[in-house]
Order: C-alpha cells, then sequence, then structure tokens
C-alpha cells in the first residue's frame, strides 16, 4: 500500500472491490473512485498535471470519468509518469526493446494493487473451473522475473505461479532460449499424469514451440487451457492468431475454446482476457474487471465509436493508482455486446508501403 | 487461382521464355525502351489509365498520383535504360552482348506497396535478363501490373506471352510455393514477409529480396539560415507529400546539422510551412484508421512532452493533413508516416553517423544540402552508412533508372552467369 495516507485509503476502496466474490461493474463506485483518483494523480504527477492543463480538463472541471485526460502510452517512454517521489520507486516495468530502443517505464512504489488485480482476473478468466484452493500446473513459455526482472510479463507469471501453480510450474525460457528438451519431457510427464495443466506465454513462443514439435505432436489432458498474449514484431514466423490458435489445437491438444488471449501492456495495472473460459456460452469478448473501463474513440473526431464500430482503444484502471489511470492506446478496437475487441494490424499484412517506422526497424531483434 | 494454374502460367512462360532466350539483347531492349518510351509520353493510354484508377486503388489523391508519376517518369528514358544495360550488362552488339549471363527459365516477381514505380522496372528487368516473368501483383496496387503487362503486349504480343499476373490468395501456402517454382524469385516486402517467403524458397532458387527501408534528409547550417531554407523547405515537403511517404525514399526526418535549437526550430517552421503549400497542391489521400489513431497517438506524446517543460513543438496542417514535430533530441521515434515528419537538433556529423548507425542497415534515401565544401566528405559519409541514392532536397522521389537500390545493381543482382552457383542477395553491398 502507497506510503502517502490520501492514496492508501484509495487504494483500500479500491482492493476491497477486488476482493467482492462477484465481478460487478458499478458505475457510480467507478465515477467517484476515477474522479478522486484523477484529482489525486493530478495534484503529484507533473507531467500530468501540466498536460491536464494544456488541454484545459482539471479536476474541478471534469465531471466524469470519460472526460479524464488519457496519456499516451508513448510518454511513458519520454516521461516518469509517477505519483511519488524517486526514492520510492519499489519495482520498475519496462516496455520490449533494444538497447538503442527508448522502452517505457511504469514506476511502481507498491505491488499490492497490481498483484491484486492481476491475481482476480487471472484465476477468473483463466481458472473459473477450480475449487477454492485448488492448484493446477503452469507451464511459462517466458522467462523467469530472475532472467527478466523488469519485464511486468514475467511478474505476472511468477505471481499466478506463487499464487495459483503447484510446485512443479516452471518457466520454460532461459539465457532468452525456449529449453525444448526440458520442456517436451515436462508435458510428456503431465500427459502421462493426465492431470490438467495451463500453458501460458507469449504469441511467438507458442510458434517456436509448435515448430519444434510440429512432428511429434502431443495430447495435453482433458481441462487443460493455454493462455498466449502480445505480438511477434521481429520475432520467429509470423502467423494470424486463428491458426496459431488452431495450430496449437493441433500440436498440443488443446482445443481452441480453451485458448484465451490476453490483452495488456506494461503501462497498466489491470489485463483483459477472453471470455471462453468464464463465459463458455456467450458471445466471445474481452472482458473489462469491474475497476476498469474501456472506451473506443474514433481517431479522427475524438468521440466516442458507435457500439461496434472501430477506433482506437482508451483504458481507465483504477490499479494504476501510482501512475495514471486513464491511458490512450495506438491499439485499434471496438464495442461488443458485454464487452470489446482488439483489432490489430492483422500480423503478417501487407505494409503499408516499403517505409517503415523507425522504431519497428530498432525494434528487430528486441526480446 | 489454384496452385495448379499457377504452375501451368509457369509452363506456358518457360515455353515462351525459348522464343526470349533466341532474341537478341539489342532486339529485347529496343522494344522495351519503347514500352518506357510510351509510359513517358503524357498521352499515353496506359498513364493516363494509371493516374485516372489508382487513386480509386490506393487512396492516393488524384494529384498526387500525377505529379509524382510525371517526375517519377520524367528521366526514366529509353536512352537511360540502354545506358544501365550497357553499363551492367556489357556491349550490345549481336555476339557479344552479355554471353555469360545464363536466362532463368522464369523470375517470380512478388510487388509490395502502393507505389507504381518500383513495379514499372521490376516487372521489366528480368526481360532484359531474357527470363519470364509471373509477378504477383500487392494487394494495395492491383492497377500497375495489369497496365505494365497490357503495355508491353501492344509492343510486341511475342514479349507480351513472356509476362503475366499471378493471382495468389493472401497466405494460400500452396499457391504461393507453386509460384516459389519460378528459379528467381524477386520480392519486396516487409522484412517478416520476406524472411516467411525465403523459408518456403527451394533449394537453390535464386532469391533477391528488398525489404523494409527508410530515408531522411540532412541539412548543413548553409542550408538553414532563413533565406536558404526558402528553397530547401519545398523541395523536402514535396519529398515527404509525394506517395504519403509511403515509400522507401520518403523521409521520416530531418536532421539539421550544427545551429542548435535555433536552427531546428526555424527549419521547422518553414518545413511546416512548406508542407501547407504541399498539402494545397498535392492533397494527402485516404488516411486508414490504424494510421489516424497512431498519428494522433504521436501528436499527444508530443504536446505531453512539450507541456511538461521539454523543448518540443508541434505544427500541425489544417484537419491533421500533416503533422512536423521539432524534437530536442536525435533519437528517432516511431514515425506513423502519411505525412508525419519529425526534425531533429544534431551537434555536427560524428554525431548524425552515432545516430543514423542502428538504422543503417535499413537507410535507401538522404537529401542533402547546406555543406558547402563539406558536401562531398558529407556525401561519402552518409553512402558509407548505407544511404544508396543521395541527392538534393526535391529529388529523393525521383531516382535515376539505374539507382542502385539496396546498394545493388538493377539487372545483375537478377543475372545467373555461365559456371557459377546461384546466390541469394538479401544484404546489402558496400554502396560506391
Amino acid at each position: 500500500m502507497s506510503a502517502d495516507p490520501r492514496r492508501a485509503k484509495l487504494e483500500a476502496q479500491i482492493l476491497a472491490w477486488m476482493g467482492d466474490a462477484e465481478w460487478r461493474l458499478d458505475d457510480s463506485r467507478f465515477q467517484s473512485l476515477a474522479l478522486e483518483l484523477f484529482a489525486y494523480q493530478f495534484e503529484h504527477c507533473e507531467p500530468y498535471r501540466k498536460f491536464c492543463e494544456h488541454h484545459g480538463s482539471v479536476p474541478t472541471r471534469v465531471d466524469s470519468w470519460e472526460e479524464i485526460p488519457a496519456v499516451p502510452t508513448g510518454a511513458f517512454k519520454e516521461l516518469r509518469l509517477a505519483c511519488f517521489p524517486p526514492e520510492r520507486t519499489r519495482h520498475v516495468f519496462r516496455t520490449s526493446g533494444t538497447s538503442t530502443q527508448q522502452r517505457g517505464t511504469l514506476h511502481l512504489d507498491s505491488l499490492e494493487l497490481y498483484e491484486a488485480s492481476l491475481l482476480d482476473n487471472f484465476s477468473r478468466q483463466l481458472l473459473p473451473d477450480l475449487e477454492s484452493g485448488q492448484r493446477l500446473r503452469i507451464e511459462v513459455l517466458a522467462p523467469s522475473p530472475q532472467e527478466m526482472p523488469d519485464s511486468s510479463l514475467s511478474h505476472m507469471f511468477d505471481v499466478a505461479i506463487r499464487e495459483l501453480g503447484t510446485p512443479d510450474s516452471s518457466f520454460a525460457v532461459r539465457d532468452g532460449h525456449l529449453q525444448l528438451d526440458a520442456l517436451r519431457e515436462r508435458l510428456a510427464a503431465d500427459v502421462r499424469r493426465g492431470e490438467p495443466i495451463l500453458v501460458c506465454g507469449t504469441a511467438f513462443a507458442f510458434v517456436h514451440l509448435l515448430d519444434a514439435l510440429g512432428s511429434d505432436p502431443l495430447q495435453l489432458p482433458s481441462g487443460s487451457r493455454a493462455m498466449e498474449t502480445g505480438g511477434f514484431k521481429g520475432k520467429s514466423r509470423v502467423i494470424p492468431r486463428e491458426e496459431l490458435h488452431a495450430e496449437v489445437e493441433s500440436v498440443l491438444g488443446i482445443p481452441t475454446a480453451r485458448i484465451v488471449n490476453q490483452y495488456g501492456m506494461t503501462e497498466l495495472g489491470s489485463q483483459f482476457y477472453d471470455s471462453l473460459l468464464s463465459d463458455p456460452t456467450g458471445i466471445p469478448r474481452k472482458l473489462e474487471a469491474p475497476w476498469t473501463r474501456v472506451r473506443v474513440l474514433d481517431p479522427i473526431s475524438g468521440k466516442a465509436a458507435a457500439p461496434g464500430e472501430i477506433g482506437s482503444v482508451r483504458i481507465f484502471d483504477l490499479a494504476n493508482t501510482g501512475s495514471v489511470c486513464a491511458i490512450q492506446t495506438a491499439d485499434l478496437g471496438r464495442r461488443v455486446a458485454g464487452g470489446f475487441e482488439i483489432l490489430g494490424r492483422e500480423e503478417g499484412a501487407e505494409a503499408r508501403g516499403c517505409s517503415v517506422a523507425a522504431d519497428l526497424l530498432l525494434s528487430e531483434g528486441a526480446s | 487461382m489454384s496452385a495448379e494454374h499457377i504452375g501451368r502460367q509457369l509452363e506456358s512462360l518457360r515455353a515462351a521464355g525459348q522464343w526470349l532466350r533466341e532474341r537478341p539483347l539489342e532486339e529485347i531492349l529496343e522494344r522495351l525502351e519503347v514500352v518506357l518510351e510510351g509510359w513517358r509520353d503524357p498521352h499515353s493510354p496506359w498513364r493516363d489509365q494509371l493516374q485516372r484508377r489508382l487513386p480509386q486503388a490506393t487512396g492516393f489523391a488524384p494529384e498526387t498520383v500525377r505529379h509524382g508519376t510525371d517526375l517519377a517518369l520524367r528521366d526514366w528514358t529509353g536512352k537511360a535504360l540502354r545506358e544501365v544495360v550497357a553499363a551492367e550488362l556489357g556491349g550490345l552488339h549481336p555476339g557479344d552482348a552479355s554471353p555469360r549471363v545464363q536466362p532463368f527459365s522464369t523470375t517470380a516477381v512478388i510487388l509490395a506497396g502502393s507505389i507504381p514505380m518500383p513495379t514499372l522496372l521490376a516487372m521489366l528487368t528480368p526481360l532484359l535478363l531474357r527470363s519470364p516473368v509471373l509477378a504477383k501483383p500487392a494487394s494495395r496496387d492491383p492497377v500497375t501490373p495489369e497496365l505494365v503487362v497490357r503495355s508491353v503486349a501492344q509492343v510486341d504480343p511475342w514479349l507480351g506471352e513472356c509476362l503475366a499476373l499471378a493471382e495468389v490468395p493472401e497466405r494460400d501456402a500452396r499457391c504461393t510455393r507453386a509460384l516459389l517454382e519460378a528459379d528467381c524469385v524477386v520480392a519486396t516486402g516487409s522484412d517478416e514477409a520476406l524472411a516467411g517467403i525465403h523459408a518456403s524458397l527451394p533449394e537453390g532458387h535464386h532469391w533477391v529480396a528488398h525489404g523494409h527501408r527508410l530515408s531522411i534528409a540532412v541539412l548543413g547550417e548553409e542550408a538553414t539560415g532563413s533565406q536558404h531554407l526558402q528553397e530547401v523547405a519545398p523541395g523536402l515537403a514535396l519529398d515527404t507529400a509525394l506517395w504519403d511517404q509511403l515509400g522507401c525514399l520518403s523521409p521520416i526526418a530531418v536532421y539539421v546539422v550544427g545551429g542548435g535549437r535555433e536552427a531546428c526550430q526555424r527549419t521547422a517552421g518553414a518545413l511546416a510551412a512548406a508542407l501547407e503549400d504541399a498539402e494545397a497542391r498535392w492533397p494527402s489521400g485516404r488516411i486508414p484508421l490504424e494510421v489516424a489513431a497512431q498519428r494522433n497517438h504521436e501528436i499527444e506524446v508530443a504536446r505531453m512532452r512539450a507541456a511538461s517543460g521539454s523543448e518540443v513543438s508541434l505544427h500541425l496542417g489544417s484537419a491533421q493533413r500533416w503533422a512536423l514535430v521539432c524534437e530536442n533530441d536525435a533519437r528517432p521515434r516511431n514515425a506513423p508516416l502519411h505525412r508525419f515528419l519529425r526534425v531533429h537538433p544534431v551537434e555536427d556529423l560524428t554525431a548524425l553517423e552515432d545516430t543514423l548507425q542502428p538504422l543503417a542497415p535499413h537507410l535507401a534515401g538522404v537529401a542533402m544540402a547546406g555543406f558547402g565544401s563539406a558536401s562531398a566528405d558529407t556525401e561519402r559519409r552518409l553512402r558509407a552508412l548505407g544511404a544508396s541514392h543521395v541527392c538534393a532536397p526535391g529529388q529523393l522521389q525521383t531516382p535515376p533508372l539505374g539507382w542502385r537500390r539496396d546498394g545493388r545493381p538493377l539487372l545483375l543482382t537478377m543475372a545467373r552467369f555461365e559456371g557459377s552457383e546461384t546466390v541469394s542477395h538479401a544484404g546489402r553491398e558496400t554502396a560506391t
């Protein structure tokens, strides 16, 4: 919890919400907490305050959470967006990138809210069928936090293993490479044991695994599930998400109905998951935790896009108490009944031209 | 179209190639000179159709297509083509015409992007090496390849038999593999797409790849005085506006070498005015939603940096049709294209070299001005970094016909010589 009593009080309320047995989208609760958090962040995060003033959106003039000015994710590469002094920083997460790239940085003075948000989401969306206290083996196709201490993804998996995984859960990436032989042995043991597991990791790590196992497919035990996240930027071969899921089904024996995509980013304290496991009979969509909201805006007019219309995705996340709760992404998405969809540029799609963003070129080889 | 159909197309082209291989180079060259001159003719039906149909297909404004093609074709004369052939393949008299070149039975040309000039050249040049061409049009430009095929067939029906288009459905692995049965494959596209194609290429097939590239402008102190900027800025605005910054020769950043913050701001101001003028003459085209989202994102980042005290300024065109960020450092940043330019200060040429080093493998063109007596040395250093087209502002989009794209010769890259092994050309030669 934050050392600042005002923020600590807010965090206690948000934590209490995260502790609710059922998810409940309480608009007035969100409104009240979001406006209070905005006022706090306006006061304590100087670059954000100046940005808000530039837009003429100061707390006294902002009446609803939709009006809270959103910080573009790219600003995390340029500015320290934190509501506490540097000496209170306890943890730093950075976006992926190479040594020549400026990387987005999230400064945290407390991990309590961050971990509470990720755990609630993780367990509800990936393990909804587990009894209270029940654990399952988690195989992570990503490096451990010991190897990548500034990776928010590695941290998330580590927390998930600590709180929800069995002791034989494992990170399969070491020294930047999938340890295929050991991984193959562990998965074969899972098949023999017949107990379901969760395989999770980055999309490109799945591709490496599929390529390695291609001629020797496995049938993981019934009830197993997979979670993949992230893109393919500069990595391995590039395949559309639907094809990736079909290959996971064919090579690992996990049905596509049990393969969940996670939408998350370093700059956020909360993540968004496909509804496939928590609402298997509903329309597939990304779900918002009650302490988050997603708006889809027309990038030309800046106004809210109509339901079903494509626009840029803006996220409001109350778990971001120590930085900024309103984040503008460059991702495209659309609202659908009960949630939203993300529509990134189709992986492998033809480039718009032969020119390319310098940022993308610099990211080649990024881990 | 099925994989079998593509296989049959390659078979037909191999048969037609027999005629091609029996022709003297001089004869083929003469025909292609006529084709090229036909395209250069302002009253050419092909050029007319291209200028009428391409805007609808690609989203470019008609004025942009017209001015872009007019400028690019201006110096692409039959004579220029003859000079390239002479320089790369040697003598043109019967009997001594490039005797060492052993034609590939077929060349597959995989096209990308929406700019017509590279497509025109990519489809015609293998014919000079007496290899028939099966071209896969880019999804963003179905117009140019069709017109190129028709223009060649009109000039010479026999030569027209040596050029065909393959319809390869998106991500159809069978059709792609069928196309790659051509024994020479020339492909343009994203580095990821090229890696995917290369992985499917049968062993021993000749491979020529043109991946992602970018271009920049570099201005010395003699170009950034107020008076000189009036001459330089319109040229850079033209380089940026043409093809809506989607070409590998479109500048994404301007580096102001020396002169400090003031020179950078002066340059940004002059460029902003020139971009607005360019917008009036050659309006920007359709902006895809994802680009609009990225542009807004970058604009907001610039606003936030400026608001928080960074020495960054933002210039926007009406309705944000173009955007320019005057940076406070030289660090490369995201470039959403579609007329989004950054102006960076850099202390001197050594600092510029350090800045560009990470981008060097992808560097294509540099518009350069204002270095006075140091011009030759500056150009040498830029070429050493990897720039293959160094020119004055306003000339980035009009490379000579024989431009050594990626530092490689236009024709010889696709040539196989008697007694030699086939090679891959995916890297970059040292530019000369």
